[in-house]
């Protein structure tokens, strides 16, 4: 292998953990945010302590789960997707934010 | 999740192994599923009862959420009246605090749409009239653990539902009270005190018109099963609507009006419709008067070769069980079981226990209940978020006898 290879591999890494860790900023302030999340869940990650939904510690959704709740809601949550609350990327951003970092 | 032997629910079957071979992909989770660790307390990583109801059993639940938890099939019990350990919980609101609440005796009442308008305190309701009454309360998604279009929302199966004795004030008296109704009222509407106030009360606030009839046998109940009513039941005081789905039930209820129209809050409006799949809209019937419903809790799964008793509750909603029937080969044959135990009323269940003679081998059993002209149908009615379910079939057990 070439040195430029290891170059460029090394290059990539530090790049894709930079977009991981903005992307993780991203799904944090909108949980916090813009979506609210943090009212009604719990989520130590995030540091909320809402308790009228789920704790999401305890529930440790996947991110379709999260996605299909946060899109089309239930009882009290609001369908942030139907409703247009948030954008498609938004809802993709905040539920592999939500999936990744719930129980941790 | 238990795979069920036979072949009497293709369609359920199909589903299950459908989402095992692609587990982690979206098709498995389009809802909250029952992890198995939390439905079975035995399990290493079981999941223990949240704070706010840690004097339940919790043995007898199944862990759906730190919020939603059924009672096991078998953890009914025989008695009649469920054991309140024992009973589910499903809140849509975050049960209220002691701190919350405050003085108990001084819970307000407000009652609207009557001639004189007033506010009781609890103490005051203690003391203008009491009744007890027996009645079913059931959430409206339960059995909705058995839909094969897998609706969001909590996965119950038989058990978020109780049979329930409470203690408290007739409406009637309490309307009587306040010098009749002021005229026009086409509903009743129960308001809970329980929503936080940082959340928006159209969006979030529980409160739930039913048809104005039912104040002939409503109550505002501060006792179940012989204790005060706990917060996480609704207490000081609950909305008993007897035989209407568990949401009508309104905890921690503040204000009852009499009024021309329903709700607008969502709870109301767009929640708790029994809608086709994939359509939804307060055009379509509330969860309201509950369907008749059986099923069996004994045996569950084996029994030895002989006499064998099946027993289990089987009730109306508004209207008293007049018979059950009972199969034990998937439905292709029915004889009638015998009522047993007091009967509470027609609100409430009725035992039932049919005596089969079995030899070794594999059963269906299955039951069947009437009320009101009205027989359990064999399939569930399909809707979209999984309510009303009273279908007989998806009910049955699959029993080995040896």
């Amino acid at each position: 292998m070439s040195a430029n290879f290891y170059k460029i591999l090394t290059i990539l890494v530090l790049f894709s953990s930079a977009a991981i860790a903005d992307e993780n900023a991203k799904g944090m302030k909108l949980f916090n945010e813009k979506a609210m999340c943090a009212t009604c869940h719990t989520m130590k990650a995030a540091g909320s302590k809402g308790n009228v939904g789920p704790n999401l510690d305890t529930l440790k959704p996947t991110v379709a789960q999260v996605k299909d709740i946060v899109t089309h809601g239930l009882g009290a949550m609001p369908a942030f997707g139907e409703d247009g609350l948030l954008t498609p990327e938004e809802i993709d951003t905040v539920s592999i934010y939500v999936a990744k970092n719930a129980g941790k | 999740m238990k795979k069920r032997k036979s072949n009497i629910n293709p369609s359920r079957r199909k589903f299950l192994t459908g989402s095992a071979t692609v587990a982690g992909v979206a098709a498995a989770s389009a809802l909250v599923p029952i992890k198995v660790s939390y439905a079975n307390h035995t399990a290493s990583d079981a999941k223990g009862l949240p704070g706010f109801i840690k004097w339940k059993k919790r043995s007898s639940l199944i862990i759906h959420s730190d919020k939603t938890m059924e009672t096991h099939r078998e953890a009914i019990g025989s008695s009649v009246i469920t054991p309140i350990r024992h009973i589910y919980i499903r809140n849509n609101m975050p049960t209220m605090t002691d701190a919350q609440i405050g003085k108990k005796s001084q819970w307000k009442l407000k009652v609207e749409g009557v001639k004189n308008p007033k506010t009781f305190t609890l103490s005051q309701l203690q003391n203008l009239g009491r009744t007890t009454m027996a009645t079913v309360l059931q959430c409206s998604g339960n059995g909705r653990g058995f839909f094969p279009h897998k609706p969001r929302g909590s996965q119950w199966k038989t058990g978020a539902a109780a049979c329930v004795m409470w203690t408290g004030i007739p409406l009637s008296t309490v309307i009587k009270a306040c010098g009749g109704l002021s005229g026009g009222a086409k509903y009743v509407t129960a308001t809970g005190s329980d929503m936080p106030s940082n959340l928006d009360p159209k969006k979030a606030l529980v409160e739930r018109s039913v048809p104005v009839k039912v104040k002939k046998d409503a109550m505002l109940a501060w006792e179940m099963n012989g204790v005060a009513l706990p917060n996480a039941h609704g207490g000081p005081l609950r909305f008993i609507p007897p035989g209407y789905f568990g949401i009508n039930n309104v905890k921690h209820c503040g204000k009852i009006a009499f009024t021309k129209d329903q709700s607008q809050v969502k709870y109301m409006k767009k929640s708790y419709r029994i809608s086709p799949i994939g359509k939804k809209g307060s055009q379509y019937p509330s969860c309201w008067e509950m369907p008749v419903k059986s099923w069996i809790t004994s045996p569950m799964k084996r029994s030895s070769s002989g006499n064998v008793s099946i027993s289990g509750v089987a009730f109306g909603g508004t209207r008293k069980v007049s018979s059950v029937s009972v199969s034990t080969d998937g439905g292709k044959n029915w004889k009638k079981a015998k009522l047993i135990g007091p009967d509470l009323g027609k609100f409430a269940w009725r035992q039932f226990v049919f005596n089969a003679k079995l030899k070794p081998g594999k059963y269906n059993i299955a039951s069947k209940a009437s009320a009101g002209g009205k027989s359990q149908p064999k399939l569930r009615m399909e809707n979209r978020r999984g309510y009303a379910h009273n279908g007989w079939r998806d009910h049955s057990l699959n029993i080995s006898v040896s």
